[in-house]
């Protein structure tokens, strides 16, 4: 018996994962080199879904490019649209008012709260959970959907954030409505929680699947949730704040171990904090006009601004290059889901291929991010 | 062995909390709608098709400059009183991303953007040269009632 295992004749050999894959949130084309059931390689390709907006800035005026924002990460276009602003009122050196700044956190936290829900009960699906608590999660993103709506007028690309201000203040009733989406979402939560942490499918799929240390989460400049998972207690928000975050308390959970489990826990306590700025912000909201108040003509001094903010997923970075005109010479976007994906080489192998789509969902990409 | 037992029950009790949170929503009301049948009403603010208040309009080409996909386009010429006149002005929706930029850039608010979203048409053209000078273009789709 011995002997006619040994001289089976094995092979290494190559399967595509994508571009068309359910699993892999948009158009991510993932080559795995298997050995029976045990990934050797994995390679990624990436650029399905680029278009060229980077070069598309360097055609558009600062406040033209402002919708193709939106289509970056497309889950969470507000915190995308507050990115780009920061960075051109960082190289115009003008700063908006306080109400805009509580408008801006106020929203920029209820995006990331919608982001986290389409982020972990896809995650959950990718392991086999089909449709119950993915349509959980959209139940419950609906209603920071539908206050977006109302706010700007679209429920995707809201296009809502203005250089120099917000497009349109926040409508009537507004806080009744925040107030109440804070009230519905935190029994949520704990609802999805206790759905997910006690499932003991679920449990066993993610626990101490796709370790990835502190070291190599830093070295890879994996940022966001994901970095926090592997214990590394960094959040631009806390560390480097922006706007009016230094107002408001909040937490920073961190994992201890770095798999996708920690990455789960992680982006759910995320939601609550999220919550308790939300709350705070509301209460404190001061009194002004937050629409634009600089002239209709955007001209940069010319130089250079970099501004990075902390995005759903990570670290989300626009670098505004200015040769004083009304265009931007060079724009260039440090997207979190690229970086991130980057470090999945690293964690697949060595692994059965099952976990790659856990590991795959845990990292929680946005392929329009990552191409651009 | 003991293991086995654990699995088992551990597995059990995360059924019947699964079977909880499912059990409690299934008393709730349900969130969705019969979409043909009942039709959402659209917000205030909502961004459909691009339409134009023609008396309005004073030519001025802001919208036409600010469109960052270039969909809109007017020609205009003046007449022997020195006044502008249209030469023509069409709305490509193909390319529009309803970003609501020439709404919000009009002075006299004579772009704005209406409450049409089924906008389903078999023949292309009828999306790429929409004509804004024709009052009569949008009859066809559904005008839904605003909120
Ligand atoms: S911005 Fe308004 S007034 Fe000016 S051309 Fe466009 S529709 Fe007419
Ligand atoms: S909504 Fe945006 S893309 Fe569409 S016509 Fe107006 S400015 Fe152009």
């Amino acid at each position: 018996m011995e002997t006619a295992k040994e001289n089976l004749q094995t092979e290494e050999f190559w399967v595509n994962m994508g571009p068309q894959h359910p699993s892999t949130h948009g158009v991510l084309y993932v080559e795995l080199k298997l050995s029976g059931e045990t990934v050797v390689d994995c390679i990624i390709n990436i650029g399905y879904l680029h278009r060229g907006i980077e070069k598309i800035a360097e055609n558009r005026t600062y406040t033209q490019f402002m919708p193709f924002t939106d289509r970056l990460d497309y889950v969470a276009s507000m915190t995308n649209n507050l990115g780009y602003v920061l960075a051109v009122e960082k190289s115009m050196k003008t700063e908006v008012n306080d109400r805009a700044k509580y408008i801006r956190v106020i929203i920029a936290e209820l995006q990331r709260v919608a982001s986290h829900l389409v982020g972990i009960t896809t995650f959950v699906q990718d392991l086999g959970a089909f449709a119950t608590p993915l349509f959980y999660g959209f139940r419950e993103r609906e209603k920071i959907i539908e206050f977006f709506d109302e706010l700007c007028g679209n429920r995707l690309t809201y296009n809502y954030m203005r250089i120099g201000g917000v497009q349109f203040d926040l409508p009537k009733g507004t806080d009744e409505k925040i107030k109440y989406i804070v009230k519905y979402m935190r029994p949520k939560i704990d609802d999805l929680e206790s759905l997910f942490s006690s499932n003991a499918i679920f449990t066993a799929r993610t626990k101490g699947i796709g370790v990835l240390s502190k070291e190599k989460a830093i070295n890879y400049s994996v940022t966001g949730p994901n970095l926090r998972a592997s214990g590394v207690k960094w959040d631009l928000r806390k560390d480097e704040p922006y706007l009016c975050y230094d107002k408001f308390n909040f937490d920073i959970p961190t994992g201890a171990n770095g798999d996708s489990w920690d990455r789960y826990k992680v982006r759910i306590e995320e939601m609550r904090q999220s919550l308790r700025i939300v709350e705070q912000a509301i209460g404190g909201l001061p009194e002004g006009d937050p629409t634009v108040k600089i002239g209709r003509i955007i001209k940069p001094e010319p130089g250079e601004a970099y501004m990075r903010t902390e995005a759903p997923r990570g670290e989300l970075g626009f670098y505004v290059v200015s040769d004083g005109s009304t265009y931007p010479y060079r724009l260039k976007i440090r997207s979190p889901s690229f970086s991130n994906l980057a470090v999945l080489p690293e964690l697949v192998k060595g692994m059965k291929v099952a976990d790659v789509v856990c590991v795959l969902g845990s990292l929680d990409i946005v392929m329009g991010d990552i191409d651009r | 062995m003991i293991k086995y037992f654990k699995d088992i029950i551990t597995g059990a009790w995360s059924l019947i909390k699964g079977l909880f949170v499912t059990f409690k929503n299934l008393f709730s009301k349900a969130v969705t709608i019969q979409y043909p049948t009942q039709k959402l009403r659209m917000v205030d603010r909502y961004r459909g098709l691009v339409d134009l208040r023609i008396e309005k309009c004073i030519k001025c080409h802001m919208c036409v400059k600010i469109c960052p996909t270039g969909c809109l386009s007017l020609v205009h010429k003046e007449n022997a009183e020195k006044k502008k006149e249209f030469e023509h002005f069409k709305y490509n929706m193909e390319l529009c991303c309803f970003c609501g930029m020439c709404d919000q850039v009009c002075p006299t608010q004579a772009i704005y953007m209406d409450k049409i979203y089924e906008i389903a048409v078999y023949d292309r053209d009828k999306i790429t040269r929409i004509d804004l000078l024709n009052t009569g273009k949008y009859d066809e789709w559904a005008h839904p009632t605003v909120k």
